[in-house]
């Protein structure tokens, strides 16, 4: 049983804070889908955000509140379930476009998720029993969460809901689970700097 | 005898509501508010509400660096929100402000990102809704907040500066350390710092 990976306090206050770029973001939100104890933390960080509201020095409004704006109280909101999403996608993907799933490879596919906001590319991979994922270092971050199955590097074993926060500073080779296979989502910033005869087949990733 | 002694408690009452601010504190219950504008649009409970939000919203985005300009703008749509979602807000799961600073969190997000369309604040209000409460989260949004409020209580003014900025910076760490003249990586080891110290005091007081 490997410890769980989870993001750092400063990530996850720049999360709360709304101040991460949104495809990191997003990859973060999929990690506090699958894993109660970041989500515990998250809602301490918002219970701070309170504090933080209820000790601030107020500023007067330049205007009064615009009564006209105020729906009639009928169209006030009432609880209202959500949409089903296919089981395999995570919920906080749905108000994204998702490419379709495309082979980049030997047992490799990857589908891209549209987020016009973002300054990072995301997409999800999915790879199969025992893949090798070729090296490559990062001019950027590559932030991942594992959404099936798991992989490893020499940072240790990630599985279901593990959060991988990668920059710079890591080089890393995973290798992906041999009875599993693994399927995440991945936010990159900057460049991927591949390496080795696979790099050429994830060239999609990283020009996208 | 007593007629007079109930003029004068009424004479105290009428004064007291209308010293500066006498009235606010001792009735100012945000919960309350909050209920009476879901149960039956109080556009009265909303007036308070506004009055004592708005500008503490618009304060807290601008130590964040947010203009005057935008951050009435954001103020302005946050408490719009408040009066249309009064009736999702749940006391139990998080305190009126809590509720409130995360409203601010996502109308920050879709205005000052509407130019790239963001869709993040949806994914905030997916979390929401779909985080369901694991066994060990059984401590109740009251508790949480208490212990919050102990654990910022106790910190040093430089210490709740620098928790500040990791909540609302619009800056870079790189234009932290720019402004503050000191070295990038001071930035973030001052961060972790005051986060971990956070952290440790929430920890003790589990």
């Amino acid at each position: 049983m490997s410890m769980a990976h989870r993001p750092s306090d400063e990530t996850l206050a720049a999360f709360a804070g709304g101040h991460l770029d949104e495809g990191l973001a997003l990859v973060v939100a999929a990690h506090l889908e699958l894993d109660g104890e970041s989500r515990r933390r998250m809602r301490e960080f918002m219970a701070i955000q309170g504090e933080l509201l209820d000790r601030i020095e107020p500023i007067p409004m330049a205007a009064g509140y615009p009564a006209e704006e105020l729906e009639p109280h009928s169209a006030i909101a009432t609880p209202t379930a959500s949409p089903a999403i296919a089981a395999d996608v995570p919920a906080v993907l749905r108000p994204y476009a998702l490419g379709p799933w495309r082979p980049i490879g030997l047992r490799i596919a990857m589908r891209r998720v549209e987020v016009p906001g973002a300054d990072s590319r995301v997409f999800m991979l999915r790879a199969g029993p025992g893949i090798a994922l070729p090296p490559h270092k990062h001019t950027g971050f590559e932030w991942t969460t594992i959404l099936a199955g798991a992989y490893e590097h020499q940072y240790g074993r990630y599985v279901v809901g593990d959060f991988d926060e990668a920059d710079t500073e890591h080089d890393h080779t995973p290798a992906v689970d041999p009875v599993e296979g693994c399927t995440c989502l991945v936010a990159m910033t900057g460049k991927v700097l591949l390496q080795g005869w696979l790099g050429r087949l994830l060239q999609p990733l990283v020009r996208f | 005898m007593v007629a007079a002694f109930a003029l004068t408690v009424e004479d105290m009452r009428e004064a007291s509501a209308a010293a500066p601010g006498g009235r606010f504190f001792a009735l100012f219950d945000a919960n309350a508010l909050i209920a009476a504008v879901a149960r039956s649009g109080d556009r009265a409970a909303f007036a308070e509400l506004f009055d004592h939000f708005a500008p503490r919203v618009k304060g807290l985005l601008m130590r964040g660096g947010t203009s005057a300009e935008l951050a009435e703008e954001i103020a302005q749509e946050t408490l719009l929100t408040v009066w249309r979602k009064a009736a999702l807000f749940d006391p139990a799961k998080a305190n009126a402000s809590t509720w409130i600073a995360t409203i601010a969190r996502n109308r920050r997000i879709d205005i000052a990102r509407r130019e790239t369309r963001s869709r993040l604040s949806q994914v905030y209000e997916i979390l929401d809704e779909d985080g369901p409460e694991q066994p060990d989260e059984t401590i109740s949004g009251a508790e949480r907040d208490a212990r919050i409020r102990a654990a910022m209580t106790g910190l040093s003014a430089d210490q709740y500066r620098v928790v500040e900025l990791a909540f609302l910076e619009e800056f870079s760490h790189q234009d932290v350390a720019q402004r503050l003249a000191i070295p990038l990586g001071t930035v973030k080891s001052r961060l972790r710092l005051a986060l971990s110290h956070l952290r440790g005091k929430l920890e003790d007081l589990r």
